[in-house]
């Protein structure tokens, strides 16, 4: 089989989507392909306010900013932080970033007089990096502390990085624009090049 | 051609994993009607594979684990590096089916849940045993002497290898047979310079291909590897050896063969007048109604664990200890393999080098401890060897660091330099009575006895695990790495279990006092069954099993048909 025929038994495959065998003990989304299934960030979610998404947004940006490549929001990133929050988290976890997201919600406007969404970007990035020197005990930060599912009482500042940073480089754009994809690279060559500024390879699997 | 009089079918095989899957395909390719009763749920080849080649935007989660379902049904399973939202529907459901966890010892057991069982996620490392590694017990007195040398088994690993695809490369060493191999996947820069290093500085290590059972040159209904990586995530090309993609479709193919997935063996009932096993007693998993089957012959390759608890679970008036159980040691000399010993070495060489493709395997350091001839006085008998893989870094592992902005992002893109080279040890467990399996007085949901683990590690495999430790560091300083780093703690040995090599609990030996089952495979007590998985090893070796467990297979197969044919079944 070469790749062209490969591709297509592939396309076949992933398009017969929806086949429903009755024995699987199978939750919804798993009873079709996951590679013929929606985005996940095109699920609803109604967690937040219009005034926190457009804190999260604004935050997600500062983290990940669009450069000459996509950027958080560009990638969908807000979206997908309100969907773990309100579905991936548990209570505790929940919990803390909803105590931080109403910090920001409240403090910012008696601080600056406006909502942190429409502070200066500099500021923006003041108020983050405030909240991360406040932080920077946390065991979130000890290096090599990434073989986890979560840390349910990391602080707020680390569970937006961090959910951010996933839903970043996990997302489409993430994936496809900023670091480098290849789902089917029919061979192995251990003596590939690398420049300097090339990206790495997408992962293909986590440690979640 | 054999005929079934006043049977269902000629032949019964007990699960459909890597050794059911060969009992399958060799019975009915010999002419014989077989019937596989599978525990699990049907899964089609190819397309039951939901989480294939999906970007990791499609998933739930966008590829984190659904920690509510992980922690109320996978809480086992989901220890396993193999499990993930991708395959987490080839995986046991510990809620449904549990064992007693909270009795005995800790065990881990992993176990699938469908057609094809771990067929589907094994690490698919492909190791004959050597000679010396079936003289052992008969040399140093652990566990009973094996009715089976290497030139018996030999034939049979070339036919089986033939069969299912290993690429790896021949090395000419006694400690490591060479097979029938297909041409071996390329290697990383960094990893020929370890070789060569290794050549200079230590030159009693070899540095080979990890053998595995992946194909880089197309077989008759197989594709060679497209490199895409998770190979547990099922494989649609059939490019690593299955159950799925490669013996149940040649038993298929004989139209031979009967699968009845969702068919939970409770017992095997045993005819006392004929000396025999007369039926199968069967509870399907969906309706909850009991069948029975008979059939000439039994297989039962349901695995170590699973074919002890069914055994033990098979009591009649000759047999109140489990069927085939005179020697008393049913579900004992349990083994696995202890591992997570090793080091991490850093290597800032080739720093203009980088990777193409996925290479789902890695390189492989054969025994060298304890090999005829030298080392007296190592402080324990048997050896271990090395696995080793390259850790090819991104965004996952360095996500927790501090700042914002173009810079953090441009950090997490680019991979890091230098080189991660891991050798991760996996030594020989001696067997022990004493390690066994035993049913508990829980009950499953179908009232069937759970079973429970009574095991612990011997001064050997402790002793053996501080020289994995100590040698691991000097072949990272032999390498010539930059840094290294000891994996685990020498003192602290894996949970029993976690090595996914357990095996022992129906050993197989010429003494019917002290063995289960004979150089065929057959029971001592009840000619009419043969026990193929796991369950037969009298001791354990270094290297993975399975290749081990499919040739016996085979060779049942071929012994239990003669047999028949010359009417002594």
């Amino acid at each position: 089989m070469n790749r062209r025929e490969f591709l297509q038994c592939a396309a076949v495959l992933l398009g017969s989507a929806g086949i429903t065998p009755a024995t699987f003990a199978l939750t919804p989304e798993q009873m079709t392909y996951l590679a013929a299934a929606d985005d996940y960030v095109k699920q609803p979610a109604k967690l937040f306010s219009v005034g926190q998404r457009a804190i999260v947004a604004a935050a997600a940006e500062i983290i990940i900013p669009r450069t000459d490549t996509p950027g958080a929001i560009d990638a969908g990133v807000p979206h997908f932080i309100e969907l773990m929050v309100q579905d991936w988290l548990n209570d505790e976890e929940r919990a803390i970033f909803l105590n931080g997201l109403s910090d920001l919600e409240t403090r910012i406007p008696q601080e600056f007089g406006k909502s942190y969404d429409q502070l200066a970007q500099e500021q923006q990035l003041a108020v983050l990096e405030g909240l991360e020197a406040a932080a920077s005990d946390s065991p979130w930060y000890v290096q090599g502390n990434v073989r986890r599912a979560f840390i349910s009482d990391a602080p707020f500042i680390c569970q937006l990085k961090e959910l951010t940073i996933w839903g970043f480089f996990t997302s489409e754009a993430g994936v496809k624009q900023v670091l480098r994809y290849n789902p089917m690279p029919m061979k192995f060559d251990g003596h590939y090049p690398r420049n300097g500024e090339d990206s790495a390879w997408a992962p293909f699997a986590f440690f979640s | 051609m054999i005929t079934a009089k006043n049977f269902d079918f000629d032949a019964i095989v007990v699960g459909s994993g890597i050794t059911g899957g060969w009992a399958a395909k060799e019975l009915t390719e010999k002419g014989l009607k077989v019937l596989v009763l599978e525990r699990g749920r049907d899964l089609q080849h190819g397309t039951g594979y939901l989480g294939e080649h999906a970007p990791s935007w499609k998933m739930p989660f966008n590829g984190k684990s659904d920690r509510k379902v992980v922690e109320e049904e996978f809480p086992v399973q989901s220890k396993v590096y193999a499990f993930r939202t991708a395959n987490r529907h080839f995986w046991n459901n510990d809620k449904q089916n549990p064992y007693a966890m909270d009795e005995g010892t800790p065990f881990e057991w992993y176990r699938g849940g469908v057609v094809g069982g771990r067929s589907l996620m094994w690490g698919r490392q492909t190791y004959r045993w050597s000679e010396d590694d079936f003289k052992a017990n008969a040399r140093d007195g652990h566990g009973i002497p094996w009715p089976v040398g290497y030139e018996d088994i030999a034939p049979w690993y070339s036919y089986v290898e033939k069969f299912i695809g290993v690429n790896g490369r021949k090395e000419g060493l006694p400690q490591l047979p060479d097979g029938e191999f297909q041409k071996p996947m390329p290697w990383f820069a960094i990893e020929e310079t370890v070789r060569d290093r290794l050549k200079k500085n230590a030159p009693e290590l070899t540095l080979t291909n990890a053998r595995t059972a992946i194909l880089t040159e197309d077989l008759p209904g197989r594709s060679a590897c497209h490199y895409c990586g998770p190979c547990e995530n099922g494989c649609s090309t059939g490019s690593y050896f299955s159950s799925q993609s490669s013996t149940l479709p040649a038993a298929r193919a004989t139209r031979n063969l009967t699968i009845r997935p969702n068919s939970v063996v409770e017992r095997l009932e045993y005819d006392e007048t004929g000396k025999r096993i007369s039926k199968v007693h069967v509870i399907d998993s969906e309706t909850l109604k009991r069948h029975e089957f008979s059939a000439r012959v039994v297989f039962l390759c349901a695995s170590t664990i699973g074919s002890a608890q069914l055994l033990l679970n098979s009591t009649s008036a000759a047999f109140p200890n489990g069927l085939g159980n005179s020697s008393g040691m049913l579900g004992r000399n349990l083994m696995d393999h202890f591992l997570g010993l090793g080091s991490v070495g850093i290597f800032m060489e080739h720093q203009d080098s980088y990777y193409y493709g996925n290479r789902p395997t890695g390189l492989y350091i054969p025994r060298f401890r304890n090999l005829p001839g030298q080392d007296e006085d190592p402080g324990f008998v048997r050896g271990y060897g090395y696995q080793t893989m390259v850790n090819t870094s991104n965004w996952t592992g360095s996500f927790n660091q501090k700042g914002f902005g173009a810079g953090l992002k441009d950090n997490l893109r680019k991979p890091p330099a230098g080189w991660m080279f891991v050798a991760a040890g996996f030594g020989e467990c001696l067997p022990n009575p004493n390690n066994r399996v035993y049913l508990s007085k829980k009950k499953d949901r179908y009232g069937i006895p759970q079973v429970a683990f009574e095991f612990s590690w011997g001064e050997n495999e402790k002793a053996m695990a501080r020289d994995v430790h100590a040698q691991a560091k000097r072949i990272m300083d032999a390498a010539g790495a930059a840094f290294s780093m000891s994996l685990g703690d020498p003192e602290t040995l894996s949970v029993p279990g976690s090595g996914i090599h357990e095996m022992g609990t129906a050993r197989m030996g010429n003494d019917p006092t002290q063995s289960v089952v004979n150089k065929y495979n057959q029971a001592h007590d009840v000619p009419n069954l043969f026990i193929t998985d796991g369950s037969f090893m009298s001791s354990s070796s270094c290297v993975n099993p399975s290749l081990t467990y499919m040739a016996f297979t085979a060779r049942a197969c071929d012994y239990a048909v003669k047999q028949m044919q010359a009417g002594t079944i």
